[in-house]
């Protein structure tokens, strides 16, 4: 091995080792390949580890120097592969900062999404609107004996009303409730005077079903009871109620009379069409007024029945039908689609 | 029922009032108006004419043309196909160019070859009835020809059409007069008073007689002779058909006008065919039959009212005549009726008879009998003045409890004040006089006296404030009979649009949600967004023709509640169970969807319903005196007992002293009598299904891969545990036997025994602790699988929510999280792959891990994996203990300590055969340090 000068012979072995892997770390493409260079440059069996091997078959004027070089070599290429790597890292994020191909219109991703019924959300609402005015929201029995749903009510047993109510009669004795109405005597026996309720919940009756027909049906029942209770108390809580749960301000109601053995007087209670706004149009049949629940002042009977002295307590009482407010609010056509428990109906709440 | 505006204005002048405005405020005061219908428009140009000649047509045999006297000395010949042409008729004629109500054009032009300038009308081409056979016969009109159609008839009107449900509760209102007081009364015009008149004959008509226990309240009767029957008058034919009424002829037509006008129904014999002379009011006899005026036979029962001849029923009484004493073209000699009857009893024969009508739909309104004489009366001048020729030959007789008199009028208390407190008006808005005249208007007497007020503010003058108010007899039978009744009669003529909306002044307490309901919505919500199912409210009936076809049996001896009059036979059974009628549900949707909207994960159906179930109760327990009636479930409506008010129960105990026995035992005792009720539970039913796509070998019913019964209970118990933690209760135990000391509960949801549960793929749902036992969960057996429409697995649970209530709450602590690091340990135990998960972790579990010996140490053992080998041969299961310790980092001796715990305090996992490969303790998580 001819050489000039001492040590010129690896000196130039090394330029040309850390020109090679200089051009290779410029060339290495992403982290991948950075790493099997660093593995075949400075891993066990890499070429520059294998340098450090040879300095024993130098001589030993050399080995110091060889050494320092070499040392200085695998410094240097560390230095071009973490720099190579910081770049490459560099243009990854940037190449993501600059990524306009992430399909963000791309649709959820598949999981099951359940649906609250839409009459369980309408109760919900109108049980906030009470409960926030301090009214008890309580749940009563649907199977109920005829003295909750008739006797207690001022429908005593030759009364023509127990044949419009359709009732369903059970093998016991006792009946499917026509009305949340058979909650009000439980109530005044449950609470002290005075006190708000309402109770919301399923009724049934005897009859045929079509589309705006069904044998079981939702409704609400409010009551008041305290020493003091007008139609003008009446009209304010009904005008109250129905600005909060049709979310209109302006709604306008209308009482005029209406029968019902259990208030005195009875009323019918009627918005003014939403639709029409008044002029006629089909959906309040060209009446301008949709009715929309009966209501009224608590009949003296009914109190006596529910342990009140009528001569010292007073009460108003409402039933409002959620089945309809349901149909109302989201245009349903056909009652029957609320209990038929039709997830392809459902999904839509 | 329709109410003519013309014929109103025979009773109360409304002059000036715009019948179409007046309608709304009519609505607001007495009865609901379905509609308001104006006739006339249209009909302008319809004149009266007469027919002076008829000619045959030259190219049609059935077409004639008549030559018309249309007044103004001007002739017209027009083509007629009626067949009732006739030379001397009046008729309506229509001249070209005009549209008719009806639709009809009628036009100058050629029929058939002819010229036809106009035409002659029908009923129905004016739109006046449906009578389109003839032409409208316009007799009896002593008018020129000429003469515009609608004045010579009064066919000009504006019809009301009454919704009969708003008057059930008014008597008085189902006739024109009753109805013009009230317009009067709302107007406050006169009403004019009716002309009762009438030159009656002497003697009986008939022996009559009335039993006492017949139900007739007052029979009249009189008898017409000379009586030539025939149409009735023209302007009578028309208002009758306004009004709804088919005219037949002058005699029944004057029944129903009277009917129409005072509301108390008549009828009208022809006196050939009441036999012996006699007419008998009395209840029907044993096995006696009548045949109606519709031509059927009606059995009669002992509680029904007839009337009677001689020999047998003639009429049923206040319903309908009979066939035979019917009144014909050659009657000559009328018995007239006019009677009151008992309300109920009408009502009930004819509601047992399914004969509902005009006559009884009146009468069970409970008629004011004084009615009855004021209908005869004006019946006997209308009669006279529709039949030329018929004089009245006898007295008019009057018989019957009520005879002579009708309803007694009744007085009522109250005061001024109290009125005006209940509506909510003060004594500026409403005066004394006013409510006075008010009433006046109505009918009603007033009389005032010295009461104290109920209040001065409410009070005008307190020497005028009590008030005596005599109820006006048309009123007083069953309307307005006490003070509260009232009210209305002011409000309304008031104007309860004129009422001030006032708010309410009520004591501010925080409002009482029974902790149930609380939970319903909880738990709604909790799985709707935590679990992705969705609700359903299904019926409350059972339809057996599903459960038969899945074979979903509630078990021997559990027993639903029936239903006496079912809507259709399959739904004659309340449901006992919430998850059959869901598991139908599920079924429909797995049919129905096409499983992409159902669910987007796959063919899956997730439903959960929120209801009640039925529950009938055993005998025993229905008897109170039985011991053990205590022990039935609670019917716990989360309603405490009275809430001790501020008055305490003290008033209510006093008030129920002083009430008469019977009245008492409408209260509190009526309610203690009572039938009891049937157990009503909460319950949650839960239920997921998957379709499944057919066997290998292309068989509809596959039996599922063991994966998709897998899937489905892992997303049954997802669901569970949700509940669980909405509940506020801790993770539910899952265990295919009852645990030992748990608490069942007395009507299981569903029954262990139901045909439909899996025998081996079920577990009861207990509580956190192993104590309470709060419902079912199971995969449907495979009878059942095999009986759905579509291949498919269901997974169902049933959760009793007064159980859920009742099982110990989940404590909760605001602890802070660990501060220092923890580790983490897997151990995998091999076991018999009959042992399940939950018990190998609860074994794990049970192991005390974390005593003092352990360095104070927090244990916390987790489930991480189950693996079973392949042939169901083996199960491996893999837990984790996670370890932290207070103040410092968990070291490997720690967990060596820990692990040494596991090994020998492992008693249940030894006694379950359990083996473990013990792992290396290697501290940590991860690196992590602690804050400094």
């Amino acid at each position: 091995m001819a050489t000039d000068e001492p040590g010129a012979d690896w000196r130039t072995e090394l330029d040309q080792v850390q020109a090679r892997w200089q051009a290779a770390v410029a060339a290495g493409a992403d982290v991948a390949a950075l790493r099997t260079l660093e593995v075949d440059a400075l891993g066990k069996k890499g070429e520059i580890t294998a340098l450090v091997r040879r300095t024993g078959a130098l001589p030993p004027d050399d080995r110091r120097a060889f050494g320092a070089a070499v040392g200085a070599l695998r410094g240097v290429v560390e230095g071009w592969l973490a720099e190579r790597a910081d770049d490459l890292q560099a243009a990854v994020l940037q190449a993501e900062l600059d990524d306009s191909t992430f399909d963000v219109g791309r649709p959820a991703a598949a999981g099951r999404v359940g649906h609250v019924h839409p009459l369980s959300q309408v109760q919900a609402e109108v049980e906030d609107v009470f409960r926030s005015m301090g009214f008890h929201v309580l749940d009563y029995p649907e199977v109920d004996s005829d003295f909750s749903n008739f006797e207690s009510l001022n429908i005593p047993s030759w009364h023509p009303a127990r044949e419009m109510q359709d009732t369903f009669w059970l093998d016991d004795g006792n009946l499917l409730r026509t009305h949340t109405s058979a909650g009000q005597v439980r109530a005044m026996h449950a609470f002290e005077a005075p006190f708000r309720a309402v109770f919301p919940g399923k009724v049934f009756r005897y009859e045929a079903t079509d589309a705006s027909h069904e044998h079981t049906f939702h409704q609400i029942e409010g009551l008041m009871i305290d020493r003091v209770v007008s139609v003008g108390h009446l009209l304010d809580s009904m005008r109250t109620l129905l600005r909060a749960i049709l979310r209109d301000a302006a709604v306008e109601v209308r009482l005029r009379p209406g029968y019902f053995p259990f208030v005195e007087p009875g009323f019918e209670l009627d918005i003014r069409c939403r639709v029409c706004g008044g002029g006629g149009c089909s959906v309040c049949k060209q009446r301008g007024w949709l009715e929309l629940l009966p209501c009224g002042l608590v009949h003296p009977n009914v109190l006596r029945a529910g342990g009140l002295d009528p001569d010292h307590w007073q009460g108003w009482a409402f039933g409002l039908g959620l089945s309809r407010l349901v149909m109302m609010r989201f245009g349903v056509p056909d009652v029957r689609l609320l209990l038929a428990g039709d997830v392809r109906f459902l999904a839509q709440f | 029922m329709n109410l003519s505006w013309r014929w109103l204005g025979e009773f109360v002048d409304l002059g000036g009032v715009d019948a179409i405005a007046f309608a709304e405020r009519f609505t607001c005061a007495v009865a609901e108006i379905d509609g308001v219908h104006c006739i006339g428009p249209g009909l302008e140009a319809v004149t009266v004419a007469d027919v002076v000649a008829v000619a045959a047509h030259p190219n049609a045999d059935k077409l004639r043309l008549a030559t018309l006297d249309v007044g103004g000395g001007r002739s017209v010949t027009v083509v007629c196909g009626a067949p009732v042409l006739r030379v001397g008729m009046r008729v309506p004629f229509v001249a070209p160019g005009v549209r008719l109500p009806s639709g009809l054009e009628v036009k100058d032009g050629d029929v058939r070859g002819v010229r036809s300038p106009g035409m002659l009308a029908s009923e129905r081409d004016l739109g006046l009835g449906d009578d389109h056979g003839g032409l409208l016969e316009l007799d009896g009109c002593a008018v020129p020809a000429g003469t515009p159609f609608c004045e010579a008839t009064g066919a000009d009107d504006v019809l009301f059409e009454i919704d009969n449900k708003s008057i059930t509760h008014r008597p008085d209102l189902w006739g024109t007069y009753g109805m013009a007081r009230e317009v009067a009364a709302l107007l406050d015009r006169p009403l004019r008073p009716l002309d009762l008149a009438v030159g009656l004959g002497s003697g009986d008509p008939v022996r009559l007689q009335v039993g006492s226990d017949s139900h007739c309240l007052r029979y009249l009767c009189a008898r017409l002779d000379g009586v030539r029957v025939g149409p009735a008058p023209v302007r009578l034919r028309l208002l009758l058909r306004r009004l709804g009424v088919r005219p037949i002829s002058n005699i029944v037509d004057a029944t129903n006008l009277v009917m129409l006008e005072t509301g108390n129904p008549l009828h009208a014999f022809d006196a050939r065919f009441v036999r012996g002379g006699a007419i008998e009011v009395r209840r029907a006899r044993p096995g006696e039959a009548l045949v109606t005026l519709d031509g059927s036979t009606r059995a009669l029962e002992p509680t029904d009212c007839v009337i009677a001849d001689a020999e047998g029923p003639v009429a049923l009484a206040g319903i309908m005549g009979g066939a035979d004493s019917e009144i014909r073209p050659d009657t000559t000699a009328v018995i007239l009726e006019a009677a009151a009857f008992d309300a109920n009893a009408i009502r009930k024969t004819a509601l047992r008879l399914g004969l509902r009508t005009e006559s009884s739909a009146r009468f069970e309104k409970a008629l004011d009998p004084g009615f009855a004489d004021v209908a005869a009366r004006r019946f006997l001048q209308r009669a006279l003045a529709v039949a030329p020729g018929a004089r009245v030959t006898s007295g008019l007789a009057d018989a019957g409890p009520l005879a002579g008199r009708g309803q007694a009028p009744i007085v009522l208390h109250t005061q001024a004040s109290v009125l005006r407190e209940r509506l909510g008006v003060t004594p500026a808005e409403l005066t004394d006089a006013w409510m006075d005249a008010a009433y006046g208007r109505l009918g009603f007497g007033v009389e005032r006296s010295p009461v104290a007020a109920r209040s001065a503010d409410l009070c005008e003058d307190p020497a005028r404030d009590g008030l005596a108010v005599t109820v006006p007899p048309w009123r007083a039978t069953r309307d307005v009979t006490r003070p509260e009744d009232l009210i209305e009669e002011l409000g309304r003529v008031y104007g309860y649009g004129n009422v001030r909306s006032e708010a309410p002044r009520v004591a501010a307490r925080p409002p009482h949600v029974p902790p149930l309901k609380r939970l319903e919505r909880d738990l709604r919500l909790a799985l709707v967004h935590g679990s992705g199912l969705t609700e359903v409210l299904l019926y409350a009936f059972e339809d057996e023709a599903a459960r038969q076809r899945l074979g979903l049996d509630d078990g021997p001896g559990c027993t639903r509640l029936g239903v006496r009059n079912p809507i259709a036979s399959e739904l004659r059974h309340l449901r006992r169970n919430l998850a059959p009628n869901l598991l139908a549900a599920v079924e429909r949707n797995l049919v129905a969807g096409d499983g992409r909207q159902a669910s987007r994960r796959g063919w899956q159906v997730a439903l959960f319903e929120l209801g009640r179930a039925f529950v009938p109760v055993p005998a025993a327990a229905a008897d109170p005196a039985e011991p053990g009636a205590d022990e039935r479930p609670s019917l716990d409506f989360g309603v405490p007992a009275v809430a001790q008010g501020e008055r305490g129960p003290g008033e209510r105990a006093q008030y129920l002293d002083q009430l008469e026995p019977e009245m008492r035992a409408g209260t509190e005792t009526a309610a203690a009598r009572r039938r009891p009720l049937p157990w009503q539970p909460v319950r949650l039913a839960i239920a997921v299904g998957e379709r499944l796509g057919g066997g290998a070998d292309g068989s509809k019913f596959a039996v599922p891969p063991r994966e998709v019964s897998e899937r489905l209970w892992a997303e049954l118990t997802h669901a569970l545990a949700v509940v669980a933690r909405a509940a506020h209760v801790p993770p539910f135990v899952l265990d295919r036997a009852l645990p030992a000391g748990a608490l069942p509960l007395p009507v299981a949801p569903p029954d262990p025994d139901a045909t439909w549960l899996h025998p081996s793929r079920r577990a009861w749902i207990c509580s956190g602790d192993g104590q309470h036992v709060v419902g079912l969960a199971t995969l449907v057996h495979p009878a059942v699988r095999a009986a759905l429409s579509v291949p498919a697995e269901v997974a169902v649970a049933e959760i009793d929510l007064a159980a859920l209530l009742a099982s110990p709450p989940r404590p909760t602590l605001g602890r802070a999280p660990h501060a220092w690091p923890g580790s983490a340990l897997d151990v995998t135990l091999h076991v018999s792959p009959a042992l399940d998960s939950g018990a190998v972790l609860a074994a794990v579990q049970s192991v005390p891990l974390a005593g003092a010996d352990a360095g104070g140490l927090v244990v916390d053992v987790q489930w991480v994996a189950t693996f079973d080998a392949p042939g169901g041969t083996a199960r491996a299961v893999t837990v984790q203990l996670q370890c932290r310790a207070h103040g410092r980092t968990v070291t490997a001796a720690d967990l060596d300590a820990v692990l040494d715990r596991l090994e020998h305090g492992g008693e249940p996992l030894r006694r379950m055969g359990a083996r473990w490969d013990r792992p290396a303790p290697t501290p940590g998580f991860g690196a992590r340090t602690p804050p400094a």
